[in-house]
């Protein structure tokens, strides 16, 4: 009886003019939006070895690796940013590395071009969040209210059938009848990438099956929203009109009233803040200094290679110091702004987890390394870059020129010339470090444990009521 | 036209007491008891609210009766609804059916449900034929439709369950006379099979027409019930409109008390 039912859900779902239009329409975007993904990571890469170059290219023909001073560290394009953009838009895509000193990501997408932050991409995180939700809403509203409408509830129970059987055909037959046209539609997308042959590895394809199966969970969320609805209401017009309430409520409000509640909640200073404590300290720090320097008096006497060496060895160690005061200094700063953000931010995801689509932002920019701590992950991979990069500027040098002081250098004039260009290739890589797919998974299975309760949630909640639902 | 009424007909449909009081304290129906034997018709003549869609409910247990039993082939509807749905199907007043299907894939479905597995495609264009459904629209949509369409349709999923017992719930409402007319030609061959069949309607000419048993209901009783034989046309709509006038009456009375 049960597959009787479920075979006659998605028949008379499939062939509903209402399903063929919305259908058609998602299936355009979800080709859209993994065709304009494709081609946003095409043109990325380009960009990005393009500057990858450049970071080389400007100190071609040097002589001296004492001009290499720093280095851009560049984070690369994901393919599977291009799919969930998630933060990665929002965050720099930039750092400069210098020996020593503060890291800072500068220069995002959306900076570069502010017209992509004002109207945002279509991906497929917005595809499922706001597209396919309505799309699952659009099934599933009239599941029950709409049997009773056309009598055809009446007529069912004419037979022997139980409500238990009825309404499980119901939620399983209107469920495979939205995923698998879905999971049709994705595959093609999924040809598309294959076509513009972007470099997906085993990983970022466990990673793609994992962002399309929250999607789905997502959809199976409201699906089930939606026949609940539909089984508490004898009306589809009210039932409609209730399930469109609800979804603006959760896929518009709640997310970004959580936000705005945390941020009422928690007190974070601002980075200018942060800035100008530091500024003064620094220039404390500097103060001290000066006297110390127009105090230095060399131990040597006559040879005054023998003086410079003294005097360039004590700049450094003053500079090692006030460098490592600064560095304490910020750091303390740091870890308490970054603290009270991260409660705040806590809070803010804990509010808006009350709503299926942060629960499925979350878990899908997780998965595809685009979530909130990608810029950490970035300024971490930074860090340790700038120690290797450190390391090869002391060996290459000799020492580090400290705090972006003169550095006294004597030459004889015979080597003068020798001239010839730094091998630029000698210089270490950077390398971004993605956040791997177990560490990912294990981070993004909380929000994806959300998205099955609430769908199990509701799918008991219309069962009972559809258990004392009036058949008459 | 009734040499298969004889008294020990087997009783397929029977109302024992049966009552119906809502949660809001309205009584629906009030100690009713009826049956209908194999190869009758029993027509429920009553105005809105007499009743008639109330005791129909209870016989598919689409409702539980507060007092007394709906036994269908002697099975008691509310203790084992399941079985006892086996014997019986269903028209209802104006059903949509699935408009996304053809009448055959409506008629597929609801076979199915049934418990009718063994159709054949010819076999469910043979009934679409036999309620009057050229096999032209078999392919058509049930929202390309008309009413009285729909409603052969709705008349053939009945015949293809092919239980003892047919529960008619305002069957010809709406439809032009000629579809009247041919579903009562329909209805009197189902009885002439050997069909229990119970009617309600509002139509005491066409109830005149084909019941075996007319019986006038009002506010959840069944006021008067006699053998069709017995009535003249002319009894049967005077009785009919004097009650009906008498209910009126006391109606205004109330109104103008209250």
């Amino acid at each position: 009886m049960l597959k009787i039912l479920i075979e006659k859900e998605i028949r008379d779902i499939i062939g509903s003019t209402k399903f063929v239009i919305t259908f058609a329409v998602c299936a355009v975007l979800v080709l859209l939006s993994f065709y304009s993904g494709a081609a946003n990571y095409t043109n990325a890469r380009a960009q990005y070895e393009a500057a990858q170059r450049e970071n080389l290219l400007r100190y071609e023909g040097t002589t001296d690796w004492e001009s290499v001073d720093n280095m851009r560290a560049l984070l690369p394009p994901e393919p599977l940013a291009a799919l969930v953009a998630g933060v990665s838009n929002d965050i720099g895509g930039t750092i400069e590395v210098e020996a020593r000193g503060e890291l800072q990501a500068e220069g995002s997408k959306y900076a570069q071009e502010p017209v992509l932050a004002s109207f945002r991409l279509l991906d497929l995180e917005f595809l499922f969040q706001v597209i396919l939700s309505l799309f699952a809403i659009m099934l599933g509203y009239d599941a029950i209210s709409g049997e009773k409408e056309r009598g055809t509830l009446r007529l069912t129970f004419a037979n022997a059938v139980s409500r238990a059987t009825f309404i499980m055909g119901k939620l399983l037959g209107s469920l495979a009848a939205l995923i698998l046209p879905l999971l049709g539609a994705i595959a093609l997308g999924c040809i598309i990438l294959v076509l513009f042959q972007m470099p997906l590895s085993g990983q970022d394809w466990g990673r793609l099956v994992l962002i399309i199966f929250t999607g789905l969970l997502y959809c199976s969320v409201f699906l089930a929203l939606a026949v609940m609805v539909s089984a508490l209401t004898h009306r589809s017009s009210s039932s409609f009109l209730m399930l469109l309430v609800i979804w603006v409520a959760a896929v518009m409000i709640v997310p970004r009233a959580s936000v705005l509640l945390a941020g009422r909640a928690v007190e974070v200073p601002t980075m200018d803040e942060i800035g100008s404590q530091k500024t003064a300290y620094s220039a404390q720090l500097w103060q001290e200094d000066r006297k110390k320097i127009t105090g230095f008096t060399s131990t040597k006497t006559g040879d005054i290679q023998a003086i410079m060496d003294e005097l360039n060895e004590f700049m450094s160690s003053i500079a090692d110091e006030r460098d490592r005061k600064m560095k304490e200094f910020a750091g303390r700063l740091n870890e308490e702004r970054s603290n009270r953000l991260r409660q705040r931010q806590a809070l803010a995801l804990a509010f808006a987890r009350l709503s299926p689509a942060a629960s499925l932002s979350l878990a899908m920019s997780t998965l595809a390394g685009t979530s909130l701590g990608t810029e950490n992950n970035f300024l971490s991979s930074a860090s340790a870059y700038q120690q290797t990069f450190a390391d090869f500027v002391e060996e290459k040098n000799g020492g580090i020129a400290g705090g972006r002081m003169v550095r006294v250098k004597i030459s004889s004039g015979e080597e003068e010339p020798s001239a010839t260009p730094v091998n630029l290739q000698e210089i270490p890589a950077f390398t971004y470090a993605p956040i791997p797919l177990s560490a990912a998974f294990t981070a993004a299975v909380v929000d994806m444990g959300l998205l099955v309760l609430l769908t199990m949630v509701f799918f008991a909640v219309a069962w009972i009521g559809f258990m004392r639902y009036d058949l008459r | 036209m009734s040499e298969k009424q004889t008294p020990d007909s087997v009783i397929r449909l029977e109302a024992v007491g049966l009552t119906k009081r809502y949660e809001d304290g309205v009584l629906a129906l009030d100690h009713i008891s009826f049956s209908v034997a194999a190869g009758q018709i029993y027509a429920m003549l009553g105005g809105n609210g007499a009743g008639k869609t109330t005791t129909i409910n209870l016989f598919l247990n689409l409702i539980e009766p507060t007092e007394g039993e709906a036994r269908i082939n002697g099975i008691v509807t509310h203790k084992e609804p399941l079985k006892a749905k086996k014997n019986v199907a269903f028209v209802s007043e104006n059903v949509m059916l699935y408009g996304n299907f053809t009448a055959l894939q409506n008629l597929e479905f609801f076979s199915r449900i049934g418990g009718k597995t063994a159709y054949t495609r010819d076999d469910f264009r043979d009934i679409l034929l036999r309620v009057g459904l050229p096999a032209t629209v078999h392919h058509k949509r049930l929202k390309e439709y008309s009413k009285g369409m729909r409603q052969k349709c709705g008349i053939a999923i009945a015949i293809a369950k092919s239980a003892p017992a047919i529960l008619l719930d305002e069957p010809t409402a709406g439809l032009d006379p000629k579809a009247g007319y041919d579903f009562l030609r329909l209805l009197e061959t189902l009885r002439n099979e050997g069909k229990a069949i119970l009617m309600s309607t509002h139509d005491i000419f066409r109830a005149k027409e084909v019941a075996d048993v007319v019986a006038i209901m009002d506010s959840g009783r069944i006021i008067m019930q006699q053998p069709a034989t017995a009535l003249v046309g002319q009894d049967l709509e005077n009785l009919y409109m004097h009650h009906m006038a008498g209910r009126t009456a006391a109606l205004r009375q109330e109104q103008a008390s209250c």
